[in-house]
């Protein structure tokens, strides 16, 4: 590989870092982790980048290879929430008293999204990031109806964690 | 407002703040580092599973001269049937490294998450019919093996003749399911391996598929 692609290559994730670090905290719960994760994200990144073709967006080109090696290459048992940490968070969510202020709600939906699957989470993800359908259908393999028919049916299972 | 929206707002404004930030200084010796990946790690087992079938098959070959000898006689003294049998193995070797070598290059991290989990599930299957190819020739030859032995060292024939249909029919048994016990533990041993490295990637894959029906 040469100097100047290595450049390049740096130079523009440095700038994009930021989509790295979200796809690692929602699918970490500790700074090891997300730094474990953020390393392994940035090997594939790099190992793909030579493929990198200027006609797609760095930036949607890193979203799906952040995704798929989060859902799928990635392998450290310590990024998954130990039982205990879960049942600590679904215990909190029961036990506070539903309070109607913005930040409240907030710090329940944030919760709530890390007891989603995987897959739950990166439809979220794109969902947040203001991704239209057909590029969270694209990025996923799936269709776009079914994206929007999943959509929904995360969006009803957040509102039955927030008020069971 | 919907929860989702709710969410959409504060994440829009706090999620892009950078609370971290790493500096490309960080990230060239990130680069040269190894990956420990799904597919690395795939890698290294097809790899070990290659080289651990081979050397199980033609070390004692090589090791011993009696063995060897044994072998010509199981063949019947005929020399060309064994050439035929070893030159029929190593074409299937080279098969599956070929097919193993297609399937790991057709998996890529920039394909949609979908045919990814595929391209991986693929590598997968190849090795696993490798295993099984292996462990349907270490049951033939097993098999043949003991028969061989029953029938042709006179120690053994001798010890056959003396027995009953009834103790007959238990030796066959036991050397039968010894046999299959062999197979059935490595079976297991793998179906574990797998188990556990692709437990994630299956309940995905699974999730994904689900969406289609």
């Amino acid at each position: 590989m040469n100097k100047e692609l290595e450049n390049n290559f740096v130079e523009l994730l440095e700038k994009h870092q930021n989509i790295v670090h979200k796809v690692c905290r929602l699918y970490t719960n500790n700074q090891d982790a997300h730094n474990d994760l953020f390393q392994e994200i940035t090997i594939q990144l790099w190992k793909a980048y030579p493929k990198f073709r200027g006609d797609a967006k760095f930036s949607t080109w890193m979203y799906r290879v952040g995704l798929n090696t989060a859902i799928t290459l990635y392998r450290k048992s310590k990024r998954t929430i130990k039982t205990q940490e879960f049942e600590k968070v679904s215990f909190k969510i029961k036990s506070v008293e539903y309070d109607d202020t913005e930040e409240q709600q907030l710090k329940l939906l944030y919760q709530a999204v890390y007891q989603l699957n995987d897959i739950e989470k990166a439809l979220v993800f794109l969902y947040l990031e203001d991704k239209k359908y057909n590029e969270i259908s694209e990025t996923l393999g799936i269709s776009e109806v079914n994206a929007r028919v999943k959509m929904n049916r995360v969006k009803k299972k957040l509102k039955t964690i927030l008020n069971p | 407002m919907d929860e989702l929206e709710l969410l959409k707002k504060d994440w829009q404004t706090n999620a892009n703040q950078e609370n971290q930030h790493i500096s490309s200084e960080a990230i060239y010796p990130m680069m040269q580092k190894k990956s420990s990946s799904i597919v690395k790690t795939l890698f290294y087992i097809s790899v070990a599973e290659l080289v651990f079938w081979i050397i199980l098959n033609s070390y004692p070959y090589f090791a011993s001269e009696a063995y060897r000898a044994e072998l010509t006689s199981m063949y019947g003294g005929n020399n060309n049937v064994f050439l035929a049998i070893t030159l029929f193995s190593h074409a299937i070797i080279l098969v599956f490294v070929y097919l193993l070598y297609k399937a790991h290059k057709s998996i890529s991290v920039t394909d949609n998450a979908k045919k990814l989990m595929e391209g991986i599930l693929k590598t997968r299957k190849v090795i696993k019919y490798y295993v099984i190819y292996n462990l349907v020739v270490a049951f033939l030859s097993m098999s043949f093996g003991l028969y061989h032995s029953v029938y042709n060292n006179p120690e053994i024939s001798q010890q056959f003749e003396k027995f009953s249909d009834k103790q007959m029919f238990i030796a066959t048994l036991v050397m039968i399911i010894f046999t299959a016990l062999f197979i059935l533990i490595i079976w297991v041993f793998y179906r574990l391996i797998y188990g556990i490295l692709l437990k994630r990637l299956n309940r995905n894959y699974k999730e994904l598929k689900k969406l289609e029906v």
